[in-house]
């Protein structure tokens, strides 16, 4: 029986390789440096990535590392695990969940995001308006719900009245918008409903189709330094960067809209 | 008189012990059992586990078709490069699942290198489908029936095999009458560390197939999405999973693990 224990030892190798999928990058790793971490909503991910570059040329005695992910995912990870000095959400709901505990400082909205549509470049379905997305088998990729771009997603499709239709026609629903967009990047969905930086970020690997503003959301985000954290004042320092011209020109190079609306 | 074991030994076994089974008791402390009815029903329960097992068990049963006879293969072709093959067999264990199911996508996606074809000419979508989920998943698990059947075929007494020829047995009849009945207990363990690794997929089956409650969502995703919307809900999933799985290894006594 040694060849079936062999398999299972193989089996625990790859039991183990399974949980390894966090997504967190680090600027710069200089020594001295504080180090101070940053939570931030995956839509944010190139934008703060090139902030954090920024910062930490400005100030080369931190380096900022993110970690990644859906906000509503990160609230609860901040306020059991306690290492974020910082959080970027993509929801009030989120910070809400952080300001009751352990409690936030300097919150402030520093950026807002609107809704679009895209389709791989060539457009296979067809979709021209929001309308299209309630053709029969059009498959429609959507975040889930509980997801902050999944939920405004369907704050707009009911908004445009065809929110049963459309949603019969999710053939996915993902964990994030990074894995929206994947989605139709790879070709395999007709259509999904991302916010306006993805697609600044995605490039022309989709097409977009706009979704009007009567029944568009406007997504505000939040940022604040979190209670209890370990560098304070780097914390303000970082998010007065974001708020600051700097970071507020960087953000909209990324298609965020200025926290006024 | 049994010897006395290092009590070194011991205390290290007893971290490793508290290791495995921490998050175990865990979910078991944690769990909403007061509304466990109310959990149980909020995130589709009922749905997941139906789709697990038949996409698991799918798998599972693709993998026994196809990985057998490579397995035979393996252990039976002289044939160059077949040590890089076994490499590319084994590959799918060792890679993480997400990449197994990118791999997939630029494939046999309906943009990929096959899966193209196959929309074009055949009108055949992989990706969002149950049949998806189970290509990503015997993707995955394949690998452990095939290991497992080859190291039987290698360890066995190939007289048997010779007899059964000699005394004028087709090279199909003394496969099917002689070498499978005796690599039986291998393939057997193989095939439910494939089944066990299929219920437990989860990378390959999102990046590939998606997430779609009764289509696509078998239990792990439907736990990592219910972490979202219902912590406590996301807990008992899991419990469903622990629970199966103690079952399984408690039904198969020491057979899984070589030791009985």
């Amino acid at each position: 029986m040694l060849a079936v224990r062999r398999a299972a030892v193989l089996f625990a190798v790859a039991a183990v390789s399974v949980g390894c999928s966090s997504s967190s990058t680090s600027t710069s790793p200089a020594a001295a440096a504080t180090p101070l971490t940053v939570f931030a909503a995956s839509s944010l991910t190139k934008a703060f990535t090139q902030i954090g570059q920024d910062f930490h040329t400005a100030n080369p005695d931190v380096t900022v590392t993110f970690n990644f992910g859906s906000s509503t995912d990160l609230a609860p990870q901040i306020q059991s695990e306690g290492t974020a000095d910082v959080f970027a959400s993509a929801s009030g709901t989120a910070m809400d969940t952080l300001q009751s505990a352990p409690g936030v400082t300097d919150r402030t909205n520093f950026a807002t995001n609107r809704l679009l549509i895209i389709t791989p470049p060539d457009n296979p379905a067809g979709i021209t308006s929001v309308n299209d997305l309630t053709r029969p088998g059009v498959k429609l990729v959507l975040a889930a719900e509980g997801v902050p771009v999944g939920d405004y997603a369907r704050e707009a499709l009911k908004s445009a009245g065809i929110l049963a239709q459309a949603t019969a026609n999710v053939v996915s629903n993902e964990d994030d918008d990074a894995s929206v967009v994947a989605k139709v990047t790879s070709g395999d969905a007709d259509a999904a409903i991302v916010y306006t930086s993805d697609v600044a970020s995605a490039g022309d690997t989709v097409r977009s189709v706009a979704i009007p503003s009567a029944v568009n959301v406007v997504a505000t985000y939040p940022i604040a330094v979190v209670d209890g954290n370990a560098y304070p004042d780097q914390a303000k320092a970082f998010l007065d960067y974001v708020v600051g011209p700097t970071g507020q020109a960087t953000l909209a190079t990324f298609g965020f809209g200025p926290p006024s609306g | 008189m049994r010897a006395r074991l290092p009590v070194a030994i011991v205390a290290l076994a007893c971290v490793g012990a508290a290791f495995v089974l921490l998050p175990v008791v865990a979910l078991f402390v944690r769990a909403p059992w007061s509304r466990l009815g109310e959990a149980l029903s909020g995130v589709g329960a009922s749905t997941a586990l139906r789709l697990s097992i038949e996409v698991s068990l799918a798998a599972t049963t693709i993998s026994v078709l196809i990985g057998v006879p490579l397995a035979w293969v393996l252990a039976r072709g002289e044939f160059p490069g077949r040590n890089l093959l076994r490499a590319a067999v084994v590959l799918p264990i060792l890679l993480p699942p997400v990449v197994g199911g990118v791999g997939l996508l630029v494939a046999l996606g309906r943009s990929g290198l096959v899966g193209r074809w196959l929309y074009d000419v055949l009108g055949i979508q992989l990706t969002f489908t149950t049949a998806g989920a189970v290509l990503a998943t015997t993707f995955v698990s394949m690998p452990l029936v095939v290991l497992a059947t080859e190291a039987g075929l290698r360890g066995l007494d190939r007289r048997y095999e010779r007899a059964a020829a000699a005394m004028g047995g087709s090279p199909w009849y003394v496969f099917r009458r002689v070498t499978l009945p005796m690599v039986g207990p291998q393939l057997a363990a193989g095939a439910i560390l494939t089944w066990a690794r299929a219920l437990g997929e989860f990378g390959a089956t999102i990046t590939f197939a998606g997430n779609l409650a009764g289509r696509t969502q078998t239990m792990p995703l439907a736990v990592y999405e219910a972490r979202q919307v219902d912590p406590g809900g996301a807990i008992v999933l899991s419990l469903i999973l622990v629970v199966i799985s103690i079952a399984v290894l408690v039904a198969l006594g020491g057979r899984l693990t070589g030791l009985r």
